[in-house]
C-alpha cells in the first residue's frame, strides 16, 4: 500500500524554512545548467543560421577560409558573372555580392572603444544576404553606415550610442549611423556596413574579401567550385555559405565541450548539494519513518513517498528557474571573438535544464531515504 | 515491462534493417565503380606528365597526362566528377612527416602552380558528369592516374581535360 500524496506534499509545508532553503538551491543549480546549455545553443543557432544554402563564397585560396584574411582581385565578380550562368539574376541584375570584410577597432562618440566587424558592401548585398532586413533609418550613402541589433554587444557599448544620427569612427573616418538592421539571428546582426567604395578608400585597399553569389534553383554550387579550380591563376576558392558557418562551428568546438563539461559539474554540484539537504531533512523524521513502517507500510512505499517529495520539490525548482530564465536571460546579447549573439532558452534548453532539476529530486533523495530505511525499527523509533 | 520489451525489439529490428541497407548501398557503389565505363583496363601507352602536358598541349587536342590526385586540401568537386591531378615530380609530404593533408603539396606551393591540371570527365554531350569522382571512379588523392581526352587550354596558360577515360595505377604510384 503506497502512502498518499498528501502526505509528501504535507511535509513540505510542516518544514517551511528546511523547504525554502532546498528549493533556493535546487532552483540555482537548474538555473545555471539553464544559462549554459542557453550558451551553447545560441551560439550553434547563430553559427548555423548564419548560412544559406544556396550561397557559395568565392575568396582567396590562399587565406585557408579565413575570410579576414582573404583578398582577391576587384574585378572577380565581374569575372564569375560574364563565365557562369547560375546565379539568380533578376530585372537585369545578377545577385552577386563584392565584399570587403574586416575586424578594426570602432569607436563610439563617448570615446569608447573596441573591435568591430566592418563589411563594405554594395545595394546587391540584400539580394544574397537574404535574411538581412533593414529595420530603422535608410541604406547608408556615402560616408555612412548601418548597424546591426547585436553590434552594441560585440562592441561593448550602450545601445544610445548607436543610435540613428549618432557617429561612430574607424580606419581614421568618422561615419553617420543612418540605419540599423537584424538578420534573424545571423552572424551579420554584430556587424556595421557600410558602402564598398567607401570603405576600399578608407582603408586604402582596391581589392575585395570575397564575392557571395546567389545561385539559381537548378544551378549546383560546383560549377563554381570547378571554375575556381580550372582557373589557378586567380587562386579563388569555393565554399557554401552553409559550409563555412560548418568549419566556424567545428572552431567553436572546444569551447562547447567546455561548456557541455560545466553543465556536468554544475549538475554533479546540485546533485551533491540536493544529497546533502535531503540527508538532512530525512535524519530528523527517523522516527517518523519507524512509525509509518511499524503501523504496516512497507520500506518502497516509504521510499516512493520520499521520492515524491524530492521530485515535487525540485518540479517547483525548475518551474520557478524556467520563469527566471525566460524573464531574464533570453536574448541576453553575449559578446564573442567572431561577433555577438543571444542567449537562447528554447524548448531543448528547456528540457534540459528540468530533466536535470526532476533528476536531481530523484537522485537527491534516494540515498538518504535508503540510509534511513535501512534502520532496525527498534533502533529508529529510540533514535533522537 | 512488456512495452518496454517490445520498443527495444522495434528498435533493434529498425537499426539491424539500416546495417543491412547500408551495407547493400555500399556494394552498389563497388559494383558502379568497377563496371564504369570510364576506367581503363590497361595503362595506355604515350602518357605525358601534367607539367609536359601544360607546356605543349594546344586547345581541342587529345591528351593522354599522367599526374597524381591533389593539388589542394579537397582536390575533389564535390558533386561532380572532376578533380586536379599534379605532376609526378613535384613531391608531397613523406608519411613519416605526419602531415595530415599530404596532397595539398603544402610545401610546394609555387612548384604546384606550373604543374596542375584539372580533370572533368564529361558525358557525350561535353557535359561534366554530375556524380562526385571517388564514387565514380575507383580514385582517392594522391591515386597516380593516366588520363585521356581532350585539352581544354586558356590564354592563361590553364590546362583542363575533359577526359573520357582512366587508368588507375595500381599502390596508389
Amino acid at each position: 500500500m503506497l502512502l498518499p500524496i498528501e502526505y509528501g506534499v504535507r511535509n513540505l509545508a510542516r518544514r517551511p524554512v528546511r523547504t525554502a532553503l532546498t528549493l533556493f538551491a535546487l532552483a540555482t543549480v537548474v538555473l545555471l545548467v539553464l544559462i549554459v546549455v542557453g550558451f551553447i545553443q545560441g551560439l550553434e543557432r547563430s553559427l548555423a543560421d548564419s548560412g544559406d544554402p544556396k550561397v557559395v563564397l568565392v575568396y582567396s585560396v590562399n587565406s585557408e577560409t579565413n575570410i579576414e584574411n582573404s583578398s582577391i582581385a576587384a574585378r572577380t565578380p565581374a569575372l564569375l558573372t560574364a563565365s557562369l550562368h547560375g546565379t539568380v539574376k533578376r530585372f537585369g541584375i545578377t545577385h552577386v555580392s563584392p565584399e570587403l570584410y574586416l575586424g578594426t577597432r570602432v569607436t563610439s562618440e563617448a570615446g569608447d572603444g573596441g573591435l568591430g566587424l566592418v563589411r563594405g558592401v554594395t545595394t546587391t548585398a540584400p539580394l544574397v544576404r537574404r535574411t538581412v532586413r533593414l529595420m530603422d533609418g535608410n541604406w547608408p550613402a556615402a560616408g555612412e553606415v548601418i548597424v546591426g541589433r547585436l553590434v552594441a554587444a560585440k562592441l561593448g557599448y550602450k545601445e544610445p550610442s548607436l543610435a540613428i544620427g549618432k557617429s561612430i569612427e574607424f580606419e581614421g573616418r568618422r561615419w553617420l549611423i543612418s540605419g540599423r538592421f537584424v538578420a534573424d539571428g545571423a552572424a551579420y546582426e554584430s556587424e556595421i556596413w557600410c558602402r564598398l567604395e567607401d570603405f576600399q578608400t578608407a582603408t586604402r585597399r582596391q581589392d575585395l574579401s570575397l564575392v557571395a553569389m546567389l545561385l539559381a534553383p537548378n544551378s549546383s554550387p560546383a560549377e563554381l567550385e570547378l571554375f575556381c579550380k580550372q582557373r589557378v591563376d586567380l587562386e579563388l576558392g569555393a565554399m557554401r555559405e552553409t559550409d563555412y558557418y560548418a568549419s566556424l562551428q567545428q572552431h567553436y568546438r572546444p569551447v562547447r565541450l567546455l561548456a557541455w563539461l560545466v553543465v556536468g559539474l554544475v549538475s554533479a554540484a546540485g546533485v551533491f548539494a540536493g544529497l546533502n539537504m535531503m540527508y538532512g531533512a530525512v535524519a530528523g523524521r527517523v522516527r517518523e519513518l519507524a512509525t509509518l513502517r511499524t503501523i504496516g507500510y512497507r520500506r518502497r512505499a516509504i521510499l516512493f513517498s520520499l521520492i515524491q517529495e524530492g521530485v515535487l520539490l525540485a518540479a517547483a525548482s525548475s518551474l520557478l528557474s524556467g520563469a527566471i530564465a525566460l524573464a531574464l536571460f533570453n536574448g541576453l546579447a553575449v559578446r564573442f571573438t567572431m561577433g555577438a549573439f543571444t542567449l537562447r532558452i528554447d524548448s531543448v534548453t528547456i528540457l534540459i535544464g528540468c530533466g536535470v532539476g526532476l533528476l536531481l529530486g530523484v537522485v537527491g533523495a534516494v540515498p538518504p531515504a535508503l540510509k534511513a530505511l535501512r534502520t532496525e525499527i527498534a533502533v529508529a523509533l529510540k533514535a533522537i | 515491462m512488456r512495452f518496454i520489451i517490445s520498443s527495444i525489439a522495434v528498435v533493434l529490428a529498425f537499426t539491424s534493417a539500416g546495417c543491412q541497407s547500408s551495407t547493400n548501398q555500399s556494394s552498389v557503389v563497388d559494383q558502379q565503380t568497377s563496371n564504369t565505363s570510364f576506367v581503363m583496363a590497361t595503362e595506355p601507352a604515350g602518357a605525358v606528365p601534367v607539367g609536359d602536358a601544360r607546356g605543349a598541349s594546344n586547345d581541342g587536342e587529345e591528351v593522354i597526362v599522367l599526374g597524381v590526385i591533389g593539388g589542394s586540401t579537397k582536390p575533389f568537386v564535390e558533386g561532380m566528377a572532376a578533380f586536379t591531378i599534379v605532376d609526378p615530380k613535384v613531391p608531397y609530404c613523406a608519411d613519416e612527416e605526419g602531415c595530415p593533408t599530404p596532397w595539398d603539396y603544402c610545401c610546394e606551393v609555387n612548384a604546384v602552380k606550373q604543374n596542375i591540371a584539372t580533370v572533368k570527365f564529361v558525358d557525350e554531350t561535353g557535359k561534366p558528369i554530375a556524380k562526385e569522382a571517388r564514387e565514380l571512379l575507383p580514385v582517392k588523392e594522391l591515386s597516380t592516374v593516366v588520363v585521356k581526352g581532350t585539352a581544354e587550354r586558356d590564354e592563361q596558360g590553364n590546362l583542363t581535360i575533359a577526359a573520357s577515360h582512366i587508368f588507375v595505377r595500381a599502390g596508389g604510384n
